[in-house]
């Protein structure tokens, strides 16, 4: 015996993304497993829920365009992590879904397209809402307190219920809620109410393990036509909102110099501008443009980050944005790896390809101007 | 109907200012004021708490409208007398959340309860027009919603609706107030909550038992969860890619 602790050079290893051969101790992968995307890694996590549930924990949250926001995922989260191994958690989406709900813990899952997507339609919300309660007899309801989403709803039907409820919630518990008192001065806490509705950032909604996912049937009854009536949404222009009301931002970084062309394709798509520190500090952008640790902190539905390298002071002030689409000429920049989407290609010919390939879309504005230019 | 005349009922309460802790008017209750006296009609302000609270006055400097107050001691349950001299009011204005107290921003919703009323909340802005309230509500991410509701109603004001209340010294003084007589004592408000010193609250996190090996692989791996990653093709192409990201997700329509 040499003494000497000797590697097996062919032993298995696997290739990251940037084309690097990494080896994982104590695996036994099969040599050049290549990718990791996210659904194959979420399916190998363990289920919560084993065998048949006796209990249920109920999770309310509206759906935009199809998907949950991040609050939605917090509240979720947070019933799967209160939950024992024999209770479910029943997740009932006020609005219609095109997005897995099992990674984010959802055991079971009811569907009601006829709300979300910004509609006031609080007479069939407080109706649904209660016959679901009233079917599956949850022992609590998590909902995001969301001012004029599950906020109102959860208000609503606490009232209507007579039960127990704790609002603006910044610390659960197994046993116990906790809210600010008396301007933040105090901390008040009790014990789990029927009710609790959460502030957003009161849970980590990373999970070790994930929800069933089952996707249950349900039809709302229709409810008469009451006191309330919707005359619709009607947005205010991206460019006039600030960054931190924005669903839609494009943010240009150290990699951009063309501000008019960002200008374009950030009235492309209706987004308000935002920039990184280094953008700021070279003055191609005002200060209050500047997303991150010492800038602003953003929930956009919509990031695109333009040239971007993604340091982490710039990344935590992204971090409730739902789709990121990073545009860099570099692949490896840590963007890449928060991004869900990443463009490898010099900014500047993207940016004008956005603005070329979208020139002759069909705008409803645009017809109309063409029609005048014929006639 | 030019001898119908609206009347509106504006629930104040005492905020605290958040530097020195000093009593005084809660701003949100101030736009409630505010927007009621936009509205037109015969506004009267009200207050259930303590009759001898010197930033009640406050109330009156912004508004020439009387104010009433319903003497209750403080940890009582102010719903049922609250409900019980509201009767007959067809607007019922208050801010979303108190300042100081629970703060849980229930009391609205309550009372729609106790009185069968409708209520709409986050109101930035409002019109009264046979019989029916106009509201305008914030809603986050650059969204306004049009709303309108059968009166009466209760409506519950965002704390950024654009108003500017505006202080006179001349009402302050001149205002007038009065204290309505002491209820019955009925049920004391909730008593489940105890209260602790504020502290920065703990984020509630999922227990993980984890072998050496699992963590690394965590620490390598589950934070770059990386989307797609489009390399090749032209300007052109990856603008595609690009949009119809966008299009799959509904994010964009067009
Ligand atoms: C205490 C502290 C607080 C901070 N707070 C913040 C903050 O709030 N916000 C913030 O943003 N930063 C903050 N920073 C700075 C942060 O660490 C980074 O330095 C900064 O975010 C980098 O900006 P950038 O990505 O634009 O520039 P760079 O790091 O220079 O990255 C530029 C990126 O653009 C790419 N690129 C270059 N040319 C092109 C091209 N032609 N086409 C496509 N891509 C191209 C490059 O590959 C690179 O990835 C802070 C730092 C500290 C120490």
């Amino acid at each position: 015996m040499s003494g000497i602790r000797r590697i097996n050079p062919r032993r298995p290893f696997r290739i990251t993304r940037e084309g690097i051969r990494r080896i994982v101790l104590g695996e036994e992968g099969d040599a050049g497993d290549i990718t990791l995307s996210p659904v194959a890694r979420a399916a190998s996590k363990p289920l919560r829920l084993v065998g048949e549930a006796t209990a249920t924990l109920l999770v309310v949250a509206h759906s935009d365009r199809g998907a949950l926001d991040a609050p939605a995922r917090e509240a979720i989260a947070a019933a799967a992590i209160l939950a024992d191994p024999a209770t479910a958690v029943l997740v009932l989406v006020l609005g219609d879904l095109a997005e897995e709900l099992g990674p984010f813990g959802a055991d079971r899952i009811l569907v009601v397209p006829e709300c979300g997507n910004g509609a006031f339609l609080p007479d069939l919300e407080v109706s649904v809402l209660s016959d679901v309660i009233d079917r599956f007899q949850p022992r609590h309801v998590l909902m995001p307190d969301s001012p004029t989403g599950t906020g109102d709803l959860g208000r609503r039907v606490a009232a209507a219920l007579d039960a127990e409820i704790a609002t603006h919630v910044v610390e659960l518990k197994p046993d116990s809620v906790a809210c600010y008192r008396q301007g933040g001065t105090l901390l008040a806490r009790r014990g789990l109410p029927r009710f609790i509705l959460l502030d957003p950032g009161a849970i980590d909604a990373a999970l070790p393990f994930r929800g069933a996912g089952e996707r249950l049937d349900y039809a709302a009854h229709a409810v008469a036509p009451g006191l309330y009536r919707d005359l619709g949404l009607k947005p205010v222009a991206g460019a006039a909102l600030p960054l931190e009301e924005a669903d839609f931002i494009v943010a240009a970084g150290n990699g951009v110099r063309d501000v008019p062309t960002l200008e374009a394709v950030a009235d492309l798509f209706g987004a308000a501008i935002g920039a990184s520190r280094v953008a700021v500090e070279d003055g191609r952008f005002p200060r209050d443009k500047q997303v991150g640790a010492t800038g602003k902190t953003v929930q956009a539905s919509v990031y695109m980050a333009i040239g971007i390298s993604g340091a982490v002071q710039h990344l935590q002030g992204i971090r409730a944005c739902r789709h990121v689409i990073a545009i860099n000429s570099d692949a490896s920049a840590p963007i890449a790896r928060r991004a869900d989407l990443t463009i490898v290609a010099d900014a500047q010919a993207v940016m004008q390809a956005l603005v070329s390939e979208t020139a002759r879309r069909n705008w409803p504005g645009d017809a109309l101007d063409e029609a005048r230019a014929d006639g | 109907m030019d001898s119908w005349q609206l009347r509106i009922a504006v629930l104040v309460s005492i905020g605290r200012n958040p530097v020195s802790g000093a009593a005084r008017p809660n701003r949100n209750d101030l736009l409630a004021l505010e927007l009621a006296r936009k509205a037109g009609g015969e506004v009267t302000i009200l207050h259930a708490g303590d009759p001898n609270e010197p930033a009640l006055a406050d109330y009156l400097a912004y508004s020439a409208a009387p104010l009433e107050t319903i003497p209750l001691p403080g940890g009582q349950d102010i719903v049922p007398a609250l409900a019980a001299r509201l009767q007959g009011f067809h607007l019922i204005l208050t801010g979303s959340r108190t300042e100081g107290g629970e703060a849980s921003g229930m009391l609205p919703y309550a009372l729609a309860k106790r009185l069968g009323l409708p209520i709409v909340a986050q109101a930035l802005d409002l019109a009264v027009a046979e019989g029916q309230a106009e509201i305008t509500q914030f809603l986050p991410k650059g969204q306004r919603r049009r709303v309108t509701v059968g009166l009466p109603a209760i409506i519950a004001v965002h704390p950024m609706a654009p108003l500017a209340p505006r202080y006179s010294h001349l009402r302050r003084v001149s205002g007038q107030s009065v204290a309505l007589p002491a209820p019955a004592l009925t049920e004391s408000a909730s008593t489940a909550w105890r209260t602790e010193p504020a502290r920065k609250p703990v984020v509630l996190k999922a227990g993980e038992k984890k072998s050496g090996h699992a963590r690394m692989a965590a620490a390598i791996t589950s934070e770059s969860k990386g989307g797609t990653l489009v390399t090749d093709g032209t300007p052109a192409e990856k603008a595609q890619a690009i949009l119809a990201y966008l299009r799959s997700h509904r994010l964009i329509e067009f």
